[in-house]
């Protein structure tokens, strides 16, 4: 009984750092698999999918409602960005993550302005319920249902929607879809507009564990960052084994050591592997081949 | 003994096989071609001899030696060089800096001028010395390329498409650049398209079909082998 | 190589700014920064000598990013390492018998050993540009998180308490042991000079570099990576020295602001303190050392001239900047200024670096 209550109790520790990491790397993996950028901006727009959730949900609305509100804010958002920053760098990628990193900046401290240090969250909602001697906070563990139910819905968008398969096309030979009459740059706007709403579906789903401060992004980039480095470009094929095998390391050290140390040892394991696989990164091999 | 020798060279990505089994042999001093369609595995077989991809399996020899593990850096330092298909060049600096570049980890300062004016006055870029490499024009960058290569005093060239994108006259002029730098004592092995070129240089060919080994002659050989025109023929109806 | 001959690296192509007209103007600058102390007060020096002690770290994002092509984001993970290290140090051994110079060496030694070690784990496993970026960024940002929780009691280095999100404060300025009587660089008008001859040895330190062999092979790998190698290079060697030598130059950043203002915090190393090095490098012109020293020191000033109204505001002017720059002048706004002669008169420009190579 107390073998299988342990058990257990890894097997939630694991799915719950699972979940973070699907959750905070999907958005930026998909605009990096689609278009070769990272965006640097990537916590701010979690941080405005949480402040959007938290005002709308103390607006009266109920918390699914407004957390999709959150998504669909930075989805909103992270168009405007598209069209007003991103879209003119496209010929230079490096450049891109340079200017978002601005952006970060404009973002995070201009919420410090308009709303202030901190700011009143929303309790966390569902209790917790007991199994085997463990407490389970109840929120966590839809935390993980909803990241396995956000990769299955990618899955089924870019595999079986016109719009998603036209995306990859557009990834895989850009002037081939151009020829096809795709018009990219429509297709670039709604994938830019799809990571940022995926960023803000991701602070919306978190923001009633977390305390609100217009830097809270970082709470979720570090994550986010060596899960793209390990899974690379594709979000089934990369960030999902990525977020898998990051778990298993993440999730031990931080039972053994603690949160922190479950972060750093994320971060060793991840700059032992650049090494140990040398060009071991997803997107290379394709890469090699063209 | 051959200066470059490959033996059963296999290299796959993923399922599919992109060089399968490859023996080679160039003896030192021949001008040695290698032409097949489209996607016979000409480009992979140089990456897997420059060392920018590691073989499945096989082994590549040069000079007697196994290098098949060393880094491609070290196998230039043997005596490889190579030019590339699309020029590469060092854009943002001028052809002077280029080929000073490529020069410099052999020579000290004196004799590094001479020979950068050598080079320049060898490749006609005299005029262009103090350009940006990237404003030259597109036969220009191939030559300032060969430069690079050739400045490395390689025993062996490697030359990817030099000709593409060059004018007849230019292609010629490349050509006889080629000759030259065999009567020089250099070994080259080149992947063209251009057979007016191959007929003007090659000693022998090979043809890779697939990322196999199809033929292997004199050039009057290889024009006569209906099985070589049988499948550049499919490549076209394609 | 000779002396002469290194001298003479000290121009060449990778920089801008040679010839007669350039040194004249160089010469009455530095006049000027060398007389100034004597036209203002203690203080304004003092505050001058602060601009001056973040230049190290901007020069060295300028060689590793502008000339070697390699986007280090966590730069001030080796600032903070440095800063914490001679906090320790100096916490645990004092100053006396010029521990304190001791102390700035070892500090800046550690930050560099941290850069042997990361770097070698990046270069060697060929990490490609965005992911070596983020990387780094995350690096920095890990260790702000391990410093910020280290406020228990058992968090100490010998005498020295890391005192967690408040950071660590009291350790003693540098102090030059001198014939009667230590001299204690305080804020003041000596720090103003040794940080103001320090800058001038490193940048011309580095002119000197970036135009020797090691300069050429380095720009050279951020043209084009493959090629370099093919020319017999070993580029990763290259890359892990430049990214060395910048770390080196982030630390001894680190070390003289902690023993600037005597302090040192986590958030030296947090998000918006690595964006800040970016963003004067990018906008003063990252790939020349003389266009990143003139844009880190315009926009330093602008900064603390902008604090007045809260730094929020300033670090929201500091975002737009960097969009700006990357938007409408991508080599950077000094950058850009330096080669407005050079478009009116095309001919001479192109002269200038004919007669500066041949």
């Amino acid at each position: 009984m107390d073998v299988l209550g342990a058990v257990a109790a890894s097997l939630f520790q694991f799915g719950d750092t699972f979940a973070f990491l699907v959750l905070s790397a999907s958005g930026l993996a998909i605009i990096f698999g689609m278009m070769g950028v990272i965006n640097l901006a990537h916590g701010e727009f979690i941080m405005c999918g949480a402040y959007v959730t938290v005002l709308a949900s103390r607006a009266g609305l109920p918390l699914p409602a407004a957390i999709l509100a959150g998504a669909l804010a930075a989805g909103l958002a992270g168009m405007v960005v598209e069209r007003l920053v991103v879209r003119h760098l496209y010929s230079r990628p490096l450049d891109t993550i340079v200017a978002t990193w601005g952006i970060s900046l404009i973002a995070s401290q201009g919420t410090l302005i308009l709303m202030g240090s901190t700011m009143q969250g929303v309790g966390t909602p569902l209790g917790s319920l007991e199994v085997g001697g463990y407490h389970y906070s109840g929120y966590r563990l839809v935390l993980i249902a909803v990241a396995l139910a956000l990769l299955l819905a990618l899955y089924l968008f870019f595999n079986r929607t016109r719009f998603g398969v036209l995306a990859r096309a557009t990834i895989q030979v850009p002037h081939m879809a151009e020829a096809l009459g795709v018009d990219t740059r429509r297709v670039y706007s709604l994938t830019f507009g799809l990571g940022a709403a995926l960023a803000g579906l991701t602070g919306g789903l978190y923001a009633p564990t977390m305390t609100m401060v217009p830097t809270m992004g970082a709470t979720f980039i570090v994550e986010a960052f060596v899960t793209v480095v390990v899974g690379g470009a594709d979000v089934f094929l990369g960030t999902a084994p990525a977020a898998a095998v990051l778990g298993v390391v993440k999730a031990g050290l931080t039972a053994g050591y603690g949160q922190l140390f479950g972060q750093i040892g994320l971060l060793v394991a991840v700059i032992g592997f650049i090494r140990m696989l040398p060009k071991g990164i997803s997107g290379f091999i394709l890469r090699e081949r063209a | 003994m051959p200066i470059l020798e490959t033996r059963g060279l296999n290299k796959h990505f993923g399922g599919l096989h992109v060089t399968a089994d490859v023996n080679l042999a160039i003896p030192a001093g021949e001008i040695h071609c290698l032409i097949g369609p489209n996607g016979a595995g000409k480009s992979t077989l140089f990456r897997l001899i420059l060392g920018e991809h590691q073989p499945s399996s096989g082994q590549v020899l040069y000079d007697g030696e196994d290098i098949t593990r060393l880094k491609s850096f070290e196998r230039i330092r043997r005596g490889m060089s190579v030019k590339f298909q699309v020029p590469g060049i060092f854009k943002a600096l001028s052809v002077r800096q280029n080929l000073e570049i490529a020069l410099q980890h052999h020579l000290d300062h004196g004799s590094l001028r001479q020979e950068i004016d050598e080079l320049l006055g060898f490749l006609s870029l005299r005029d262009a010395a103090g350009q940006l490499a990237g404003n030259l024009s597109h036969g220009q960058k191939q030559w300032l390329e060969i430069g690079m290569a050739v400045a490395l005093k390689p025993k062996l060239l490697l030359l990817d498409e030099p000709t593409a994108g060059m004018s007849p006259d230019e292609t010629h002029a490349t050509g006889e650049m080629v000759k030259e730098l065999r009567r020089g004592g250099v070994t080259v092995l080149a992947v063209e398209h251009d057979m007016d070129f191959v007929r003007q240089v090659a000693d022998r060919v090979t043809v890779l079909h697939m990322g196999r080994v199809f033929a292997q002659g004199t050039i009057g050989e290889i024009v006569a082998d209906e099985r070589v025109a049988a499948i550049y023929l499919g490549e076209v109806h394609a | 190589m000779s002396f002469a001959r290194l001298i003479s690296r000290i121009e060449g192509p990778q920089t801008l700014g040679r010839g007669p007209a350039f040194w004249g103007g160089f010469a009455v600058v530095l006049a000027a920064a060398y007389g100034y102390p004597l036209l203002a007060d203690g203080y304004t020096v003092g505050n001058t000598a602060y601009f001056l002690t973040w230049t190290f770290m901007a020069l060295g994002l300028c060689l590793i990013w502008g000339y070697g092509g390699v986007l280090s984001f966590g730069q001030t993970a080796f600032f903070g390492m440095a800063g914490y290290g001679y906090g320790v140090l100096t916490l645990n051994f004092g100053e006396a018998y010029g521990f304190t110079l001791l102390a700035l060496v070892l500090a800046v030694a550690a930050a560099a050993l941290l850069a042997v070690v990361l770097g070698y784990f990046l270069f060697f496993g060929r990490i490609s540009g965005v992911f070596l970026g983020i990387v780094t960024l995350s690096v920095t940002l890990v260790f702000e998180r391990f410093m910020a929780q280290t406020a228990g009691p058992e968090w100490r280095i010998g005498a020295a308490r890391l005192n967690g999100f408040n950071g660590m404060s009291g350790m003693p300025p540098l102090t030059v042991p001198w014939f009667g009587g230590d001299i204690v660089l305080f804020p003041d008008v000596a720090l103003y000079y040794v940080l103001l001859t320090l800058l001038l040895v490193v940048y011309l330190a580095l002119r000197i570099l970036v135009n020797s062999r090691f300069g050429n092979v380095l720009v050279a790998i951020r043209e084009n990576p493959e090629r370099a190698e093919m020319l017999g290079y070993d580029i990763r060697r290259y890359q892990l020295g430049a990214f060395v030598i910048g770390a080196a130059l982030a630390g001894l950043s680190g070390v003289l602001y902690t023993s600037w203002g005597q302090y040192i915090t986590p958030s030296s190393m947090g998000i918006t303190a690595a964006a800040l090095p970016i963003i004067w490098v990018a906008v003063g012109g990252r790939s020349d050392l003389t266009a990143t020293l003139v844009g880190t020191l315009a926009i330093l000033a602008l900064f603390q001239a902008l604090t007045i109204h809260g730094s929020q505001y300033a670090l929201v002017v500091m975002g737009a900047l960097l969009v700006v720059t990357v938007l409408a002048a991508p080599e950077g706004i000094v950058t850009a200024l330096l080669k407005l002669p050079g478009r009116f008169g095309r001919r001479s420009a192109v002269r200038a670096i004919t007669e500066a190579e041949g």
